[in-house]
């Protein structure tokens, strides 16, 4: 045996080896996404829709929906003719295939409780179709209003960062600084942040965004700084006597061991942070701030037109989930020098 | 002259209970410059203290500890210390944990330098691997390259060999020795082992613990590469055995 084998070929060899019954049922469930797409699209076009009235109009859904799901369907075939040719490709697609097929039976019965039988309540649950549409009818709205949102989620988020590292590090660091900085942290910490909202966007000195700003800011402040602190607090002591041994001062001692040496709790800290920052955002923005994509849900929810309302949740989910992937991505390669990431 | 205890006692509090121990009791010591000294002594009986504070890691309770004449106070890259547990930063590659001890103490070592240092510990290979994907005997080769590396005046070694199999172990106590002499520093290394001890060393000191004193200063006067096999050899290491002997009468009421 070759001894430079890649990773790959190496999960190939230790695999345990397949029996014909498991090779057929790898094939049929790799296949069901592209089943289960068909039926939703089968369903959409072929079993008759029951007539309702949506804003005194007789709902008639378009072609988007069909469209939507035949990229869907055209893509599920194109891999798996693909992972017929590539091991890599099988692989993958054998495991994203049973969360896929979920995904479609869900779609299958969504609209079959509204489009096809209307068993739920026309308003408030629209059809697929009818959010798609939305979506693109709404693109410049929804633009306008999700930037707004990026624009407040990130101002706020980061100055809370930036105060919680400072805060967490120093007071980790410096037993006179956490004296003075616990007491606020026990007294601030435990309220959630956006009970301030009220008075702080009345106060007149500072502009709405600048209140949501801030609020946002405390909230993300509070875990960011008690995770920091912890953190540096608890780095064992042998690493800043190793560093002390090579001349390390007191300063330079924060970014070249206590901050390295604390950043798993710190990441920990940056997460809690976010999502956070998330559930302030729209708060804040449902209370008071006359922009963004939660105002633009309150809104549209006083036309209860809800098309534009789950559109709108629609990009809030896209949003959400990029940002926290990117988040997840940092932490993941800042962080890999710990055991258990590898 | 290069480091010299003079009556020195430390005491620590104890943790839990009230009250003190005295892990160092009267020490004195002097070592000269060049030096190849090794602390011999049972578990507890304060080795790992007397370095620290050679280190500039501890304060002396009592007496003083010189360097080239001048109190230690604090820690000086002069005074490199290789910990009993592999202390390379968790966050760094061997690669970089090398040079963060060569920019610290601003020797700024050249790449090829730092990769001669590789190279000295056999770790060329894993250069930029984590210490957590590194066997242990590597990582304790790391440990010590890296103090190495910034060339101190003296070298304190802290069980550098400890944990080690004994095979890499004689293979690591000739690179020590080639070092040594090579460069010419002193070394204090603290040891369990007594033939290590009489492999390595000019001078060993034997420590009695509970208060940790100094039980007896024996010099070896084999000449580089020493025989294990030899009559001078295993002559010292009966002696040391009996003097280690008296070490746990003082501990016997701690056994079973
Ligand atoms: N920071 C400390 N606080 C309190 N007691 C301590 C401290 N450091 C060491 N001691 C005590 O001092 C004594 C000597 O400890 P030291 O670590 O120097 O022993 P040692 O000879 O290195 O032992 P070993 O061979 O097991 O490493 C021990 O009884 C230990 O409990
Ligand atoms: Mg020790």
């Amino acid at each position: 045996m070759k001894n430079n084998i890649s990773a790959w070929e190496l999960k190939q060899i230790e695999a345990k080896p397949q029996t014909l019954k498991s090779k057929l049922f790898d094939w049929l469930v790799s296949f069901m996404p592209i089943l289960m797409a068909l039926l939703v699209l089968l369903q959409y076009k072929l079993v008759p829709n029951k007539k309702v009235l949506i804003s005194f109009k007789v709902y008639e859904p378009t072609n988007l929906y069909a469209w939507f799901i035949g990229v869907f369907l055209a893509a599920f075939a194109g891999l798996f003719i693909a992972s017929l040719f590539s091991k890599k490709v099988f692989g993958k697609w054998r495991n994203a295939a049973p969360l896929l097929t979920a995904v479609f039976l869900l779609l299958l019965a969504y609209d079959f409780a509204t489009l096809k039988a209307r068993l739920l309540h026309a308003t408030y649950f629209p059809a697929i179709d009818d959010i798609l549409n939305a979506l693109i009818a709404e693109r410049a709205q929804l633009w306008i209003n999700s930037r707004h949102s990026l624009i407040l989620l990130f101002t706020g988020y980061f100055s809370g960062v930036i105060a919680g590292l400072f805060c967490g590090i120093l007071s980790g660091y410096i037993k006179k600084v956490r004296y003075w900085v616990m007491p606020l942290i026990k007294v601030l910490g435990p309220i959630p942040a956006n009970t301030w909202l009220p008075i702080i966007l009345v106060l007149p000195f500072i502009s709405l965004f600048q209140g949501a700003v801030f609020i946002i800011a405390l909230g993300v402040w509070y875990p960011v700084t008690m995770t920091t602190m912890n953190g540096v607090i608890n780095i064992p002591m042998h690493n800043y006597e190793a560093a002390k041994t090579f001349g390390v001062g007191k300063l330079s001692m924060i970014y070249k061991v206590a901050i390295p040496a604390s950043s798993p709790f710190i990441f920990q800290g940056l997460t809690q942070g976010m999502s956070i920052a998330c559930t302030v955002l729209l708060i804040a923005e449902m209370m008071g701030v006359e922009a963004g994509v939660g105002w633009y849900i309150n809104w549209q929810r006083g036309y209860a037109d809800f098309a534009k309302v789950y559109a709108a949740i629609v990009i809030l989910c896209v949003t959400f989930f990029a940002v926290n992937t990117m988040l997840n991505a940092i932490k993941n390669r800042v962080l890999r020098w710990q055991e258990d990431k590898v | 002259m290069s480091v010299k205890i003079e009556s020195l006692t430390k005491i620590f509090a104890k943790q839990i209970e009230e009250g003190t121990l005295t892990a160092l009791d009267n020490i004195n010591l002097e070592i000269k410059d060049g030096e190849f000294v090794s602390l011999l002594g049972a578990s507890g009986c304060g080795k790992s203290t007397l370095l620290r504070i050679i280190a500039g890691l501890e304060i002396p309770t009592q007496g003083a500890a010189l360097f080239n004449g001048e109190r230690i106070e604090g820690t000086s890259p002069k005074r490199g210390l290789v910990f009993q547990e592999h202390t390379l930063f968790a966050w760094l590659t061997v690669r970089q944990n090398i040079e963060f001890a060569a920019k610290a103490t601003k020797r700024l070592n050249s790449r090829t330098e730092i990769s001669n240092w590789l190279e000295v510990a056999g770790l060329t290979e894993f250069a930029d691997n984590y210490p957590h994907q590194l066997s242990g005997g590597m990582r304790q080769r790391a440990a010590l390259v890296r103090a190495l590396a910034v060339s101190p005046e003296v070298l304190l070694l802290d069980e550098p060999l400890g944990a080690l199999d004994s095979f890499t172990r004689m293979h690591l106590q000739d690179e020590l020795i080639r070092l040594w002499k090579g460069r010419g520093n002193t070394m204090v290394m603290v040891t369990h082992d007594i033939d290590e001890a009489i492999y390595l060393s000019q001078r060993i000191v034997v420590m009695s613990p509970r208060p940790g004193r100094i039980a007896k200063i024996l010099e070896v006067r084999m000449s580089y590469p020493r025989n294990r096999a030899v009559g001078d050899f295993t002559a010292l290491r009966t002696q040391i055995l009996k003097l280690m002997d008296f070490a746990q009468d003082v501990q016997e009421e701690y056994t079973i």
